[in-house]
C-alpha cells in the first residue's frame, strides 16, 4: 500500500528534523511545544491519503513518528488544509468542525497556541552559514517581500469585493445584506411569537368554561 | 534449505543433516558457523557502517527508523538489542527509554562489540546502555525480563534460527515485542532480478574496493538468499510461542520486519 514503510520514515524522517531546527531556533516556542506535548499527540490526515503521524516528546527533542500511538493523549482529524489554517492560527477550524479532536480539547488549544507561538529566527539560523551583513540583507529582502505579497493580497480582496458589490451589481453589498439578513430574523421572531400567541387563542377557546354553582 | 524450515527436521536428532547448516551456499558442520560468521565479522567490523551505508545507499536508516517507530518503546522500558552491532538501534532506544530505562547491546562477536561502544561512547550515550558479549540462541538473561527484543540483520547468521527466537521469547516479558529485521524476498520478480544482479556483482565488488574483502561480502549475498522467506520466519516466531506475528515489507521485500508479541 502506498506510502510503504521505507517511504513513510523518510517522511517523519523529514518532518523530524525539520522540526526540532526550527525548535532549535526558538527556546520560547520548544518549551511551549513541549508543554503541550505531555502526551502522544496523533495527527490523522483523512484525505487525499489515509495517513497517521503521532509525536511524542523525546529527551528534549520531537519524535515523529508514521505509526499511531497506544494510548494518545490527543486525537486530531482533517484534511492537510485544515491543519494548514490550525498550523497558521485559525481558531475555527476547531468550531467549524474542520479538525475532529478526541480527547483532551484543552491540549488541543493549548498545542494550537504553542503552534502560533512558534516563531524561529531563521535570519540567526542564516547567519551562522553566509555571516551577519549578508544573512540581515537576505532578510529584509524576505521581509519586504512577505510584507507587500501580503498587502497585495488584501488590496486585490478589496478591489474585487467594491467591482462585485458596487460596479457590477452581481452581488448585493454587505451592509446591505447585513440588514436583509436582520429583516428575516425579525420576521421570523414575529412569525413565532405570532403562532405562539395563536397557539394559546386556540387553547383558551377550546377549553370548556368552568361550572358555575 | 535450512534445518529451521521444518519443524519435523528436528525430530530427526542423529541424522547426517542435523549436524550440517548452510553457511552462505555452502554446507558446513554446524559447530563450525559460528566461527566463521565470527570471521566474517571480525573482518569487517572497522567498516561495517561505511558499508552498510554504501551498499544499502543510505536506507538501512529508514529500515531501522521504521523498527523503532514501530517498537512501540517507552521511557522506563528495558530492552535487549541482539546483535546490535555497531549500536545504530540501541542509540535511538536509549533516547526513547530515557534514565529510567536500560538498553542491554548484545552481540556475539567482540569485535563489533567494541566497535558499537566507542561509536556510542564518542556520541555521550552512557548511562542505561549494557553491553553483553553473548549468543543469540543462549541469552544470558532471566525469564520476562525485557520490554521489546530486537535483531537486526543478525538473525541469518544464527546457526539454530528456532533455538534463537525461542531464547528471545523467553527473555521477553508477557506482552513483550520481538522485532525481527531481516533481508528477505523481494516480491516483485523484475526488483528480485535486478536485486540479484546487485548483489551479485555489486556488492562484493564494493567489499572488496571499499573494505579490502570481497569474500564477506559474497557471504552476505548468499546468506540473504538462504535466509527463510517472509511468511517461513513468521512461521518460526509463531512456532517460537510468540503471537499476533506479522511482517511488513520494505523497499519491495528487500527487507522485512517481523514483529511478535509474547503471550
Amino acid at each position: 500500500m502506498f506510502p510503504g514503510p521505507t517511504l513513510l520514515s523518510a517522511m517523519t524522517a523529514v518532518v523530524e528534523g525539520a522540526l526540532n531546527r526550527a525548535l532549535e531556533l526558538d527556546p520560547a516556542g520548544r518549551k511551549a511545544l513541549m508543554g503541550a506535548l505531555t502526551g502522544p499527540v496523533e495527527f490523522t490526515l483523512t484525505a487525499p491519503l489515509h495517513l497517521t503521524f503521532t509525536l511524542y516528546q523525546t529527551g528534549d527533542r520531537v519524535q515523529v513518528c508514521s505509526q499511531p500511538a497506544e494510548i494518545p493523549a490527543l486525537q486530531l482529524a482533517g484534511k492537510p488544509m485544515a491543519f494548514a489554517a490550525l498550523a497558521t492560527g485559525d481558531g475555527e477550524v476547531f468550531r467549524h468542525g474542520r479538525i475532529q479532536v478526541t480527547g483532551d480539547t484543552a491540549l488541543a488549544h493549548q498545542f494550537q497556541r504553542a503552534l502560533n507561538q512558534l516563531a524561529p529566527d531563521w535570519e540567526a539560523a542564516l547567519a551562522q552559514h553566509i555571516g551577519d551583513v549578508p544573512a540581515h540583507f537576505i532578510g529584509q529582502r524576505i521581509r519586504g517581500a512577505v510584507k507587500w505579497s501580503r498587502q497585495a493580497f488584501t488590496a486585490l480582496n478589496a478591489n474585487i469585493e467594491e467591482y462585485v458589490h458596487e460596479e457590477s451589481r452581481t452581488l448585493p453589498g454587505r451592509r446591505e445584506l447585513e440588514a436583509t439578513f436582520e429583516d428575516i430574523d425579525q420576521l421570523s421572531l414575529h412569525t413565532e411569537r405570532l403562532e405562539a400567541r395563536l397557539g394559546l387563542l386556540e387553547r383558551h377557546t377550546n377549553e370548556e368554561p368552568p361550572e358555575t354553582p | 534449505m535450512s534445518e529451521q524450515q521444518t519443524p519435523a527436521n528436528d525430530n530427526q536428532a542423529g541424522s547426517p543433516q542435523d549436524d550440517v547448516t548452510h553457511f552462505g551456499f555452502r554446507d558446513v558442520p554446524k559447530n563450525q558457523k559460528a566461527g566463521q560468521v565470527a570471521e566474517v565479522f571480525h573482518s569487517v567490523a572497522g567498516k561495517y557502517d561505511l558499508m552498510n551505508d554504501l551498499m544499502s545507499m543510505g536506507i538501512h536508516r529508514l529500515w531501522k527508523r521504521f523498527t523503532i517507530e514501530l517498537s512501540g518503546v517507552r521511557p522506563g522500558h528495558q530492552v535487549l538489542d541482539i546483535a546490535g552491532g555497531t549500536g545504530d538501534l540501541t542509540m535511538k532506544f536509549s533516547d526513547l527509554v530515557g534514565p529510567t530505562g536500560k538498553v542491554v547491546l548484545a552481540d556475539i562477536n567482540a569485535s563489533m562489540l567494541q566497535v558499537g561502544r566507542g561509536r556510542l561512547m564518542d556520541r555521550g550515550y552512557a548511562g542505561n546502555i549494557e553491553f553483553a558479549q553473548a549468543d543469540a540462541e543462549h541469552l544470558p538473561f532471566p525469564d520476562n525480563t525485557f520490554n521489546a527484543v530486537s535483531i537486526a540483520f543478525g538473525l541469518r547468521n544464527v546457526t539454530d534460527k528456532d533455538q534463537a527466537l525461542r531464547d528471545m521469547a523467553r527473555v521477553l516479558k508477557p506482552g513483550g515485542k520481538l522485532m525481527v529485521l531481516e533481508f528477505s524476498k523481494p516480491t516483485n520478480p523484475l526488483l528480485n532480478k535486478a536485486y540479484d544482479m546487485y548483489s551479485f556483482n555489486a556488492l562484493p565488488l564494493m567489499g572488496q574496493l571499499f573494505a579490502g574483502d570481497s569474500e564477506s561480502y559474497k557471504y552476505l549475498a548468499e546468506s540473504i538468499r538462504m535466509h527463510p522467506d517472509q511468511d517461513t520466519l513468521k512461521g518460526m516466531m509463531e512456532q517460537a510461542g510468540l503471537v499476533n506475528c506479522k511482517y511488513y515489507n520494505m523497499t519491495g521485500g528487500i527487507v522485512a520486519l517481523h514483529v511478535g508479541i509474547k503471550p
